[in-house]
Order: C-alpha cells, then structure tokens, then sequence
C-alpha cells in the first residue's frame, strides 16, 4: 500500500499568525485516516491548501506521484479529490437531489452548445439521477430528494455533502468534521458505510474529526496536529498514548 | 378613431413594449436571477443592440437588395430609405429574412459589448463586476452623440421599414413579430433552467466555493451567462429599434438598466414565470400613468417624468426592505425521475 | 515639451481634486458600509445645484454654497443610510440588493434635482441647465481660483479625515467598526452610529466637490452621472481597501484624462476629445487586469 497523498513541509500563515507551519504527513492508499487537533490547530486550513481553496505559502503537495501544489480546485477535483465542508454548505435554492447532481464531473449537459440538444445529455442526465437516488438511499435522505437543501435539517445537511462526495467517484475524500451534530446511531452508521466503501471501492479517507468516541474503532491511522504542527502520527492506539498528544488536549 | 381602435392600439403598442421588456429582462435574468451576475450595465448591450441596428441595417439593405447609390446611408438616409423602402415593401419574403440578419448582428453586438463591459472583472469579486458593469453602460451615448457616422449624431437615423408589406398594418405585423420573437426566447429560458447548465449556473449563484471545489469553472461559467444574457439584451435592443423605424443615442440607465432590474425584482428574481409576472405588471401600469399623463400637464409646474423616477425608485427601495423574494418565489425544479412508480417498486424489492 | 501646457496643469490638478474627493467618499463608504454607492452620483449633483441656487438665493459668492452643500448632502447620505440601508442591513440583505438600493436611491434624487432644475428656470426664469459660473470665479497669480479652492479643499479633508481617524475617540472608533463589527458591537460602541458619520462624512465631500463644479464646467442634472465612471475608476485605481489610496487615484486618473488627452490632442487630432469619455473605462479595465487592489494593493504587495 502505498502513499495516496504526501504532505511536505507546508507552511501556511495569515498575516502573523502562522495557520500551518511545516506540515509533514502522509496517507496511504486505501486507508481510513483521522487528523485530530484542538481548535485552531489548522486542520480546516490544511484541508483548504491540499485542496487548492488557498496556496501554501511554502511546501509541497502530492497525490500519488503528482505533484499537485498550488492547483486549482476545479482541477484538483477532477484529478479524484474530493472533500466536504465543516459547516455544511448547500445550494440553498436546489433541492437536495440538485445539489448532488452538480458533483456530477463532465456532465455534457454543462456546455451551452450541447445544453441545446436534449438528446446530447438526457442519457447522462438520467444515469446521474439513479445515481443520485441510489446514494440519497444509502444516507436514508431518499424521502428529502425534492427538498429545497435550504429547509432540511442540519444533520441532514452533513450528510448531503457526504453525498455530493459520493457523486463525484473520487478516489481519496477528504472529511472535514462529517459527524459533528450528526446523532450518535446515524454517525455510527456513516463510519460505518466509509468502511464498506473502503472495502468495495478502494477508496481512501482523510477525516477531520472530533468524536474520537465514534471515530477511534473504524481507524487505521491518526494524525495529531498543534499549532500548525503535525505532533504524533500512527495507529490508533499508539498516538492517543503519546504524551505529547495527551498534553495538547488536556493541557490546552 | 373610435374609442375601440384607440384601446386596441394602446393594447398594441403595449404588447410591443412588453415583447421588447420581456426579452431584455429574460436576458438579465440569466445573468442575474440564474447566476448571480449583478449587470447593472446591461444598458450597454441593449444600445449596442439598437446602434448596430439602427447604423448597418440602411447599409446593409443597400448592399443587398442591390441598390445603386452613391448617397451615405447615414447622412442622406432619408434619401437611401426612399430607394431601399419601396423594395422592402414588395417583397415580404426579403423583409423578414432582413429582419433575422439584423436581430443576429444585433445579439452579436449584444454579446460582444457584454464580453468587453465584464471581461476586466469576470475573475474579481461581484462589487467589482457590478462597478465595471456600471461604468460601461455609460459610455455608448456619448459615442453615439459624439461620433457623427455610428447612428448620424444627436438627432439619430431611420432604419428599413421591415414591416411596411403590411401596410396599414405594420405595427400589428410588427407586434406580432416581436411576440414571437418574445415567446421563443421566453421559452428559451424556461428550458435552460431546467438543463444540467441552468443547474450549475444556480448553484454558483447559491455557493460559488462549493461550486468551485466540485470542479467547475467559476470564470468560464459566468462569461457564458454574460455572453447569453447580453445576446439577448442586443436583440432587444435591435427589435426595438426596427419597430420604432429609428435609432437615436439616447439609451438611457433609467430606460435599460433600472426599469429591467425592478420589474425582476417585482416578479421574483430566478423564476422564468417571475420575469412574466414583472414585466407584465409593471409595463401595464407605467403605459397606463403616461397614458393619463396629460391630465397632469399643467398642473404640475414639472415634467411629470421626473414624478415617475422618484416613484419607481422608491417603490423598488420598498420591495427591498419589504418583500426582496418578490411576487413569485422561485420553484425548484426538480428532474424528473425518469422511474415510474412502479419501476420504483422493482427496484426497492 | 510644448504638448503640456500650464493650462493643462491646471486643468489636471483641478478635475483630479474633484475625483479625489468623490473618491474618497466612495472608498470610506465601502470600507465602513462594504456596499458601492451608486448614489454617489447624485450627491455630486446635488451638490453643484447647492451651489447655483445659493448664487440665486443667497449670495452672489460662488464659494458660498460650499459648506451649506457639505451638510445638505451629509445630511441626505444619513437620511440613505437610516432610511434605506440601515433596515436592509438589519434584514440581513446581500451586497447586491444593498447596490441595488443606492442605485434606486440616486434615480429618486435624480427626479428629485430635475424637479429642483426645472422649478428654479419657473420662480426665477433663469436657465437651469447647462450654466456655469466660470465667470463668477476669482483669478489667482493668472490662474482660476477653482484651482486653489479644490486643491485645498483636498488637502484640508484630508488632513481632517486623518487626524479625525488617528487622534480622536470617535474616529477610533469608526475605524473600529471598519475592521470588526461584530466586536465594535460586543465593546459598546454603536455601530450604526458610526456608519451614519461615516455616510455623513463621504456625503459631505462628495457635496464640496460637487459645489466646486459648476466652477469649472457646465452643470446639468446629468453632472453626477458623468462622472460616475471617473470617480468610481479614482476609488478602484486607489485601492477600495485604503482610503487614502482615493487621493492617488484621483491624481492618477486626471493625469491620465486631461494631459493625456491634451497630449494626444496635439499629437494627432481635436478629435480625440470626443473620446475621453472612454478614458476612465481603460484605466479601470487596465486596473483590475493588472492590479485589481488598485495602488494600494501593489504598496502592500511590494512591502512584503
């Protein structure tokens, strides 16, 4: 198993304040990693510069043996990364199944000359639609399909970019915070389909996560981070016992 | 007149208006209730639209209807028209096939003074766009004015008389015209929503980071629904002026700018249905108080106009604080789930 | 170099003390209210109408009507801001909607200063479009006193706005507000009161600057409107982050406007006059292309 995404050296601040300050870490393909860290560690802005939303200031990216630093997020998106939002980001005024079919990647539909010819499209569009539905299933969302994304409840909103993730066929996902306000029989269930799509898919996830009451049993690695710093990384039970990792979260 | 002709003339002029609104407003709402584009200068390519128009189409008809003349189209158009006129009139087939060459140039027009107004600031952050679009709208009179040759100066040109086959019929033939043209592109725009591009210009309106990390072109996206919407806005802009048979440079913000972004904003902004209900309404009831305006003269020591800016302004103000959605909220268009019911069945089970 | 004449100095230092004042205003007005006031426009005219009709009403003085527009458009920038803006704010509406309400604000002033026009022609039957009170200007060393009057109404605003904004607790404060509202808010200061002065402020100098107007040139009711693409291009090229940056931009602009176009003038043809309209429009594509944070943004940038 090799490494799916190589974080190196990456340095990253907003005036004075230094949000990520040389992180180094890797992900190995077909893994379910977490990243844990007090607030303010720079986890969000870790998931920001790997998905291109902003550049580090130094350092370097990989995805495989690409090297994908300073992308832009249309491209990273279409190279097979995909990522969710802490606070849950809809299209307010599409309904809940519009707003997975915009994750569809090169829809024909989406180019104003082809957009003018039904036939050009409609057959993408209908296979994008069963897709959509089979996913909106799978997160029990089936029933808020023809919702406006902007009345469905905030849980339910988390998993609607869970889902829009799962549209986009993406190879390596990026999580931030999938659980948080999700209730605890709901977050177990979310864990546990990632798993299942591990096995199935082959898919790799990076998780920001603070349930580490949930999140721990369905890990193979975590990341701690500090200040901008990657502080412990390894196997569960190895790096919530490293003193270095204890003191950052009862110390803070 | 008998009062029956009168209302059915007013009903008429009305109709043409309202074809010409419903376009230019179609055309702003692509760009603003779809995606999010504030134009606030689409001024800019409804008189671009009427410029083109109302200065190529004499040349134009002279070139190709053959005529042989040495006159300048712009500055003994009255005279070239004479000669152009009769022809036009004889052969409707040629008039109407005159008729599309010049509501094509006119979008192109539209399209290209969209593209220039918006490609400074397509990248930037929409206070930006909206500044740049601003600032363009008002150039074009003061060109048009100034540069003698475009549409002949301040006093402005004649254009064909496109629809003089239909004799003393030519402004029912005309507003027949324009509410076909109108219709067609209306249902234009009621389709485009419903397409997988309507889609995705809706959700960069609603969330452009998210639209961006799911992979799409922010700055491509928008040039599209600027270079749709402005094309649009040129067309209208060209109709108008072959039915009025003039062009003069006097495309006013208010006219072409104002007047389309409050009767979206009445209708509801983003619903096609909203653009109808807005234009509608609005163009009813503004003929209707010109109509009555001369019971004012007098009475008022001003130009009852002026009454009409400080009125519509407010009540656009009071729309914003009151009822921003405006009359029809929009609906969301879900695809149709191309299972019936019991296909659905089947594939639960 | 006999293309740049001392008239033309003249000229540029004149027209940019307007857009720098104009300019200023726009610029504080979207660092503290984060909107483009499109009724910016207006104030300006409102402001050269002061003027005229205080020539008419109230003293011959041409530079009389200069305070009185300072509160008088001060005054109509709170009555946009309380009135208009402050409930939209309050309603949570999108910069969009609030732009859309100054642009609808500067269309009712535009009714409201043709009605003025055309009132002062009936009371007085004097014209009221298209005059100008060139004539009524003193001369100064051979030069227009319009020349010293902008200028050093520009610099004494200044100096005024700096040292209000640096050394006093009310500008502390407002500047307060400008970086975060939020907890300007949560400290106890009033946040809409600040906003309010700040609206009065950038009234205020976009009325002088319209007072000195007719000054220079004809004045109409479409006076604002002509302008509107220098003085929002002045804020731009400046930098809409920093306020001072307006300053620059007026400079820069009006160098650009007037002695370019006296230069190409010479160069090639009177024609070209017919264009300088057009003008602006480049120099703000040529910005935002190039340094869309305007002067301020390349100081900074260089800085680091």
């Amino acid at each position: 198993m090799g490494s799916l995404l190589e974080v190196k050296d990456v340095k990253r601040s907003f005036g004075s304040l230094r949000a990520l300050d040389e992180v180094t870490l890797n992900v190995d393909e077909k893994t379910v990693t977490i990243l844990i860290g007090p607030n303010g560690s720079g986890k969000t802005t870790l998931i920001n510069v790997i998905t291109g939303l902003q550049k580090p200031d130094e350092g370097h990216i990989y995805y495989g043996s690409t090297e994908i630093t300073g992308w832009s997020p249309q491209q990273i998106y279409r190279t097979g990364i995909a990522r969710t939002f802490q606070i849950p980001s809809m299209f307010g005024k599409l309904t809940v199944l519009e707003n997975l079919l915009v994750a569809e990647k090169n829809h024909p539909g989406e180019s104003f000359t082809k957009s003018l010819v039904r036939r050009l499209w409609a057959k993408h569009e209908r296979d994008a639609v069963e897709k959509a539905s089979k996913i909106l299933q799978l997160l029990g969302l089936s029933e808020q399909s023809d919702m406006s994304a902007s009345l469905v409840s905030g849980g339910q909103m988390k998993l609607v970019e869970i889902g829009r993730a799962l549209m986009s066929d993406a190879k390596l996902y990026l999580l931030d915070e999938p659980v948080s306000g999700v209730n605890p029989t709901l977050a177990h269930e979310i864990f546990a389909r990632i798993i299942r799509l591990r096995e199935q898919y082959g898919i790799t996830f990076f998780i920001v996560e603070h349930r580490l009451d949930i999140a721990l049993q369905y890990v193979d690695y975590v990341n701690a981070m500090v200040s901008g710093r990657v502080i412990a990384a390894g196997p569960p039970e190895q790096v919530i016992n490293d003193a270095k990792v204890i003191e950052a979260y009862l110390g803070g | 007149m008998t009062p029956l002709d009168q209302v059915i003339l007013f009903v008429v002029d009305l109709s043409a208006l309202l074809a010409v609104y419903l376009i230019i407003n179609v055309g702003l709402n692509v760009q603003e209730g779809i995606t999010g584009i504030p134009n606030f200068g689409i001024v800019f390519a409804v008189a671009g639209g009427a410029y083109i128009t109302g200065g190529l189409s004499t040349r134009i008809a002279v070139s190709l209807l053959g005529t042989q003349t040495n006159l300048d189209p712009i500055f003994d158009n009255i005279s070239v028209l004479q000669l152009v006129n009769p022809i036009l009139r004889s052969q409707p087939p040629t008039a109407i096939a005159l008729l599309i060459l010049f509501l094509i140039i006119g979008g192109i027009a539209g399209a290209l003074m969209g593209l220039i107004s918006s490609a400074p600031a397509v990248r930037l952050r929409e206070d930006y766009l909206a500044i740049t679009l601003l600032a363009f709208g008002e150039i074009l009179n003061v060109i048009g004015i100034g540069y003698k040759p475009l549409i002949g100066g301040p006093i402005g040109v004649n254009v064909p008389d496109i629809f003089g086959w239909a004799g003393q019929y030519r402004f029912y033939a005309g507003t027949l015209v324009l509410l076909l043209v109108a219709t067609a592109i209306f249902a234009y725009a009621g389709y485009l929503i419903k397409t997988p591009l309507g889609r995705t210009l809706k959700a960069i309106r609603d969330n452009e980071t998210v639209a961006r990390s799911l992979g799409k072109d922010i700055t491509q996206y928008r040039t599209v629904s600027i270079l749709l919407g402005s094309t649009l806005c040129g067309i209208g802009g060209s109709l108008w002026v072959l039915y009025s048979g003039a062009v003069t440079p006097t495309y006013a913000r208010f006219d072409w700018t104002f007047l389309p972004w409050l009767m979206i904003l009445l209708g509801g902004m983003g619903s096609s249905r909203g653009v109808l209900v807005g234009t509608v309404i609005f163009v009813a009831l503004n003929k209707l108080i010109i109509y009555y305006k001369h019971a004012f003269v007098g009475i008022l020591p001003f130009d009852i106009v002026w009454l009409n800016y400080i009125l519509l302004g407010l009540i656009t103000i009071l729309i914003l604080i009151y009822r921003p959605e405006g009359i029809v909220r929009e609906k969301w268009t879900a695809p149709k789930q191309n299972l019936s019911a019991a296909d659905k069945e089947v594939k639960a089970g | 170099m006999a293309l740049v004449t001392l008239s033309t100095i003249v000229g540029w230092l004149t027209y940019s003390a307007f857009l720098s004042l104009m300019a200023l205003g726009i610029t504080l007005l979207y660092r503290t209210t984060k909107v483009a006031n499109f009724a910016h426009a207006s104030f300006v005219t409102v402001g050269a109408y002061v003027t005229y009709t205080s020539t008419i009403t109230l003293s011959p003085n041409p530079y009389f009507g200069v305070p009185v527009a300072f509160v008088l458009v001060g005054v109509v920038a709170v009555l946009l801001f309380y009135a208009v803006l402050e409930p939209m704010r309050r309603r949570n509406s999108s910069t969009v909607m609030l732009m859309i309400a100054t642009l609808s604000f500067d269309i009712i002033m535009l009714g409201v200063v043709n009605i003025h026009a055309d009132y002062l022609t009936n009371a007085y039957v004097l014209p009221s479009r298209n005059v100008t009170l060139i004539g009524s200007d003193f001369k100064f060393m051979g030069q227009p006193g319009i020349l010293f009057v902008a200028l050093g109404t520009l610099v004494l605003c200044s100096a005024a706005l700096y040292m209000l904004l640096n050394f006093t607790t009310l500008g502390i404060a407002l500047r307060a507000s400008m970086e975060n509202s939020s907890l300007s808010e949560a400290i106890g200061i009033n946040v809409s009161m600040m906003l309010a002065i700040s609206w009065f402020i950038a009234g205020g100098l976009a009325g002088m600057a319209g007072a000195l107007i007719p000054l220079w040139t004809q004045i109409n009711p479409n006076v604002g409107t002509f302008l509107m693409a220098s003085m929002f291009c002045a804020s731009i090229v400046g930098g809409l982050e920093q306020i001072y940056g307006a300053v620059l931009g007026g400079l820069l602009l009006g160098l650009v406007d007037v002695v370019g176009t006296s230069v190409l003038c010479s160069l090639v043809g009177p024609w070209v006059a017919l264009y300088e309209p057009v003008i602006p429009l480049l120099v703000l594509s040529a910005t935002l292309i190039i340094a869309p944070r305007g002067l301020a943004g390349v100081r900074v940038r260089r800085g680091k």
